[in-house]
């Protein structure tokens, strides 16, 4: 076992990698706008459709293939140019405010609609697209090979984490953001325009839930039904983390990911419970999740 | 008909109502659904009852109820039989159907889960002109309607239902399975291994996390441990079905540093598998026996050596089907109309509908060419032996089928732009059967090396 611990490491990190970005804009989003968003899960899968298709145009007509990697930025901007106004205006809004029970009912429904489109427009067979993993090659450590793409996901996590960081803490957007997740009311009456915020902080949620689809892509397939258990893992994250917390969110994703890990190298037939078992641990100890309180929130 | 229509009706509602009411509470679940099928079934009877007299006229069409997964990851294998179903029924109406009545067939998706489709084969059973049921692709939604098909007396044929615990009992009137199950299929993967690589000490198992998969890591340990009982297993992963990511499953199965990987994954999940597991090497320190890989051959590039096979005698380029013109035209019909060949699900699926056709023949010519009904449909069933696209299915008296296992290795070949399988061998579909009524994992512990040596070996099928 001995000789599995640098690759169990690394498989932790690479796994939460993948895990954050599920989770990460289900957190921004309910921490700015108080809404969970059921539909987050599609939002990905829409992410991952979407660069696939535009990696695959680049290979058929090949183009340069590091395109490839701008193609990953790309669709996550199109869908959540497309996709991050249109659901906020047209049905999130209509929530802000009302019970928890109406935000998921309005957004599950929507999860529903997003789901069928995904497969009336994709089809039912999986997409893949790996040009990006391949361009990176791969890497051996300890006799094991992995994916230099594996580590390239757990830059861009970490990159996210501090981008997001910096994004709320040093930039004027940030600071109004702040100040409508501190109290709402005080900042509409000086005059700050909460619907822009929100619209904004909504696309920023589909923007990351698209990217991390997007990412996923070169090294998981993108298949009907992924959008259902994205949102349940995501769920499972905000909640470890505390919801609304972004650092929370990535400090749970290594929670899940190691236990994840753990379980498929000690204990395969717990792999599919270990996350929500994580989930279950934090939860006795700390309701409101290791970041989260019941007073205080923030972003 | 006004009785039919509120038969159906509240047939259709009982079969809901633990969810509506929440009935289940105080009651054992299963107490509960014996409750409510039993109430259901009785009124489906009633249903089959009234129409029974029409059953005997000349039909406008036959109906059959076709069961497969039309979304979701099981779509990937489940699309491609309902392809062939459509492929094949336009065919056999364009020749003037089945005895001169044409073919109509409702598709139901069996991504709904138990509950739904459970209703749907009452639906259809309720209508007389529905003859047929030809279910199921999961072998959950098999085991779910092989009771319901007793009931209603509804002949049903299973036209994948690998299961081998389905016809276990030996008592079936209605349900038949015209293909093989999971002790032939994972029997014959093992002495296929054990030929091409007799040295082998340690294998590694990665099937999804279901019966299909749990049933075939026993199946086939088993028959590893009968035929070399040095044998060790060093890893057991059972990832969840639908599972788009393998990463870490990967480098387990790489440090654990097994001679074989063995996998029955299957759709999605064996695509993703195998374009995650080929750029990091896993092909290439290990021996790797893909189950269902020829489902994948024309979609993801498999490497030469990999041990794949179909579950049964349906590879379209076997040398039986190249000799046999039908199978031929078939396949490039289903190339032409779907753009790939037709992989072993859609075999599968055609070969079920010429079981059906073979039953209804054979039906009529006992009746003196009247309309048979279901009874004699399933009388005609019994025992059959049906020449198929790719071999031939034999029925047993336990109504489970006998078919041939064709296991081989992917070799690239010029005349194709993706891999096919070669040095293959063709396993007769009884040697590797337990007999009828027999308890197939004791059957398997009895078999002795002596066993495999009798059997056609890696390259004899050419």
């Amino acid at each position: 076992m001995s000789n599995a611990i640098i690759p169990l490491l690394l498989d932790s990190l690479a796994s939460a990698a993948l895990i954050f970005f599920a989770a990460v804009g289900l957190t921004l989003v309910f921490s700015v706008l108080r809404v969970l968003n059921v539909a987050h899960g599609s939002l990905y899968s829409i992410g991952g459709y979407v660069a696939a298709s535009i990696c695959l145009f680049i290979t058929s007509r090949q183009l340069n293939p590091y395109l490839s990697f701008v193609a990953l930025l790309f669709s996550a901007v199109f869908v959540a140019a497309i996709f991050g106004p249109l659901i906020e205006r047209s049905l999130v809004r209509w929530t802000y405010g009302k019970s928890e029970a109406v935000q998921i009912l309005i957004t599950f429904g929507l999860f529903l609609i997003l789901e069928d489109l995904q497969r009336v427009t994709f089809g039912v067979q999986s997409f893949y697209e790996d040009a990006p993993m391949r361009l990176l090659g791969t890497l051996n450590v300890g006799g094991v090979v992995y994916l230099n793409y594996q580590i390239f996901l757990i830059g861009m996590a970490l990159f996210v984490v501090i981008g997001l960081r910096l994004l709320i803490n040093h930039t004027r957007l940030g600071r109004l953001i702040t100040a409508v997740v501190t109290d709402r009311e005080m900042a509409q009456s000086i005059g700050i325009d909460t619907n822009r915020i929100f619209i904004l902080a909504f696309s920023l949620g589909v923007f990351l839930a698209a990217l991390g689809g997007a990412l996923a892509t070169p090294t998981s397939g993108i298949a009907p039904g992924l959008g259902a258990d994205t949102m349940v893992l995501a769920f499972a994250v905000a909640a470890i983390g505390g919801l609304g917390q972004i650092e929370g969110a990535a400090v749970a994703s290594l929670i899940v990911g190691v236990a994840r890990v753990l379980a498929i190298y000690l204990v395969p037939s717990l792999d599919a419970v270990a996350p929500y078992a994580a989930m279950l641990v934090v939860l006795l100890i700390r309701p409101y999740g290791l970041f989260g309180s019941v007073t205080a929130r923030r972003i | 008909m006004a009785f039919k229509a509120i038969s159906i009706v509240v047939a259709r509602c009982l079969s809901s109502l633990e969810l509506l009411f929440r009935l289940d509470r105080g009651l054992p679940q299963s107490n509960l659904r014996l409750v409510v099928d039993g109430l259901a079934g009785a009124l489906a009877i009633g249903v089959v009852a009234t129409t029974s007299v029409a059953a005997q006229e000349k039909p406008n069409a036959v109906g059959l109820g076709i069961f497969t997964f039309t979304s979701g990851p099981a779509a990937a294998y489940g699309m491609p039989g309902k392809n062939a179903a459509d492929l094949m029924i336009d065919e056999i109406n364009a020749t003037g159907g089945i005895e001169g009545v044409p073919v109509s067939a409702t598709y139901v998706d069996e991504a709904q889960g138990a509950q739904g489709v459970i209703a749907e084969y009452r639906r259809l059973a309720g209508d007389a002109k529905n003859q047929v049921m030809i279910a199921a692709l999961s072998s959950a939604t098999c085991l779910a309607l092989a009771p319901l098909a007793e009931q209603l007396e509804v002949p049903t044929v299973g036209w994948n239902c690998d299961t081998h615990q389905l016809l276990m009992d030996g008592k079936s009137k209605y349900v038949f399975r015209p293909n093989g199950n999971t002790v032939p299929e994972f029997i014959a993967y093992a002495i296929y291994l054990l030929d091409r690589k007799p040295d082998v000490k340690t294998v590694a198992i990665i099937n999804p996390d279901y019966a299909f998969g749990h049933d075939a890591a026993k199946i086939f340990t088993a028959a590893l441990k009968a035929l070399k009982p040095d044998i060790q297993i060093v890893a057991e992963l059972y990832p969840k079905l639908g599972s788009p990511n393998y990463q870490t499953e990967i480098s387990r199965l790489t440090t654990a540093r097994p001679d074989v990987v063995f996998s029955n994954l299957w759709g999605a999940d064996l695509e993703n598998f195998v374009r995650q597991a080929t750029p990091r090497g896993l092909f290439a320190s290990s021996q790797v026996i893909l189950a269902l890989g020829e489902t994948v051959l024309q979609r993801v590039p498999l490497p030469d050596g990999v041990i794949v096979g179909v579950l049964g005698d349906g590879w379209w380029m076997s040398p039986d089907a190249k000799a046999n013109p039908e199978t031929v035209k078939f396949a490039e019909a289903y190339k032409r109309r779907f753009g790939e060949y037709p992989v072993f699900p859609a075999i599968k699926m055609a070969n079920a509908l010429i079981y059906v056709k073979a039953a209804y023949k054979a039906a009529m010519q006992k009746n003196g060419g009247k309309r048979p009904t279901r009874a004699e449909l399933a009388d005609a069933m019994k025992g059959s032996k049906v020449a198929t696209l790719t071999g031939t299915a034999q029925t047993r008296a336990d109504n489970d089928g006998l078919v041939d296992q064709i296991v081989g290795v992917t070799v690239k070949t010029p005349a194709q732009q993706f891999p096919v399988i070669g040095d293959m061998a063709r396993y007769k579909g009884d040697s590797l059967m337990p007999q009828v009524g027999q308890d197939p994992l004791a059957w398997i512990s009895t078999l002795k090396p002596e066993f495999a040596k009798s059997l056609p070996k890696p390259g004899s099928y050419k």
